[in-house]
């Protein structure tokens, strides 16, 4: 047999029995052999894998300091040179999950095989499932067992340099990508049977899964309009004449808040759209067509609504990915309620 | 949420959606000439105000274009 893989195995402050919330923000530190949820995974690696170290962080710590913590981290993977790095479980915890995707993540970029475990909906997994290699678990440590059990199996293979088949098959989270493989049969013949499925009554699985938008709680109405702050969202590519702040016509990575407090309207002479999935021409003539200001200060004037929110918030809402749209959404609506702001007309090309 | 593709906010879960005009000027259509094209667009505006004021339990279209001063919430399914 060959000799046993080295494995590194990263954890946080919690799992490594140094403390809870109140230890959060200890900074990196390494042990040899294994600590805490190591001992019973390295039950599970077997003969095959052997972990040689653990590497600990608290998760303020990584979450607050990342360059710095992975910095130490990626001088203390070169120290252990592993063959593969085991990280997690994290389950349903955000912190510790987005720690561990990004320890895995810095490994991949050193040229070392890395694997996690975390529950589906963790953000780790929702913002970095594309390049890391993550085994779905449960939501708390209940499922501990054959969570690493799985995590287990997935380091024996990665460092092995095994090549992943697709994650449907495998069992890990999908990574948005697609690779040419042969299914053995040709795609008209899987279509019947599946049509046939369908018509009898019989489930089968899909080749192209429908991820189904998420359901939003509506919020309540507002009770009174003439004494309500109302702002403006744009998904229309809105950007200041000559896009100053250099937004992307697509797929935006961030959106901008400009101040419109002097403004009666949105002069072409001041704005411009900067968008890919239109044509920008009209707008380029009236932007208030994405973004009714215009509109907005007459009925300021007129006191149908309270007040015009002096801040508005534009991106173009083109070829984004449903998770990086979800972020940007979230982060305005969170910077609208700190301003208390009680209701939003989102324009959307 | 104002948009032209309204069928498209209703079915990706938008609570309170208002018909826009078109993709390319959503919120008014200079088509029309300036006193018609502004009278759509603050038609288009009110609405977004009513449909924020008014309660919804699921995705619901307010449409400007919907005969009669009162707006009867029309529902996506």
């Amino acid at each position: 047999m060959s000799r046993p893989l080295r494995a590194v195995h990263y954890v946080n402050q919690f799992f490594a029995g140094i403390g809870g919330e109140d230890k959060a923000d200890v900074g990196v530190s390494t042990r040899d052999g294994h600590v805490g949820p190591g001992r019973p995974l390295q039950q599970a690696l077997g003969d095959e894998a052997e972990i040689v170290a653990t590497i600990i962080c608290g998760d303020n710590f990584m979450s607050e300091q990342p360059e710095a913590a992975l910095a130490e981290i990626g001088a203390a993977l070169s120290r252990f040179a592993p063959d593969v790095v085991l990280a997690g479980p994290a389950f349903g915890a955000g912190r510790y999950g987005l720690a561990c995707e990004h320890v895995c993540r810095h490994a991949r970029a050193l040229g070392i095989a890395a694997v996690t475990a975390m529950h589906p909906d963790n953000p780790g997994a929702t913002s970095g499932k594309r390049e890391v290699v993550i085994v779905p678990t449960g939501e708390s440590v209940t499922s501990m067992q054959p969570a690493l059990e799985r995590l287990a199996r997935f380091a024996v293979r990665l460092g092995r340099g095994e090549e992943l088949g697709p994650a449907e098959l495998e069992g890990y989270l999908p990574q948005g990508r697609r690779r040419s493989y042969d299914r053995g049969r040709p795609g008209w013949e899987r279509a019947l049977d599946m049509l046939q499925a369908k018509l009898h009554g019989r489930s089968f699985t899909t080749e192209v899964p429908y991820n189904a938008p998420d359901q939003v709680r509506p919020a309540p109405p507002i009770a009174d309009l003439t004494r309500a702050t109302i702002a403006m969202v744009t998904t229309g590519g809105l950007v200041r004449k000559g896009n100053p702040e250099k937004q992307s016509a697509a797929n935006a990575a961030r959106y901008h808040r400009h101040s419109v407090a002097s403004l009666e309207s949105l002069t072409p002479e001041q704005w411009e759209a900067y968008h890919a999935g239109y044509f920008n021409h009209i707008v380029n003539k009236n932007p208030n067509y994405i973004l009714p200001l215009s509109f907005l200060r007459e009925l300021e004037s007129s006191g149908r609504v309270g007040r015009v929110h002096e801040q508005i918030y534009a991106l173009p809402g083109v070829s984004t990915p449903v998770a990086a749209a979800r972020e940007l959404g979230r982060a305005i609506a969170e910077d609208l309620k700190q301003a208390g702001v009680d209701g939003a007309l989102l324009v959307a090309t | 949420m104002i948009s032209a593709i309204y069928n498209f906010a209703l079915t990706t879960g938008a609570n309170r959606v208002v018909r826009g005009a078109r993709i390319e000027h959503v919120c008014g259509d200079p088509s029309l000439g300036p006193e018609k094209d502004h009278a759509y667009g603050m038609r288009i505006v009110t609405t977004a105000l009513d449909a924020v004021a008014t309660p919804v339990s699921r995705p619901t279209l307010f449409d400007p274009l919907a005969p009669g001063p009162a707006l009867e919430p029309a529902h996506a399914s």
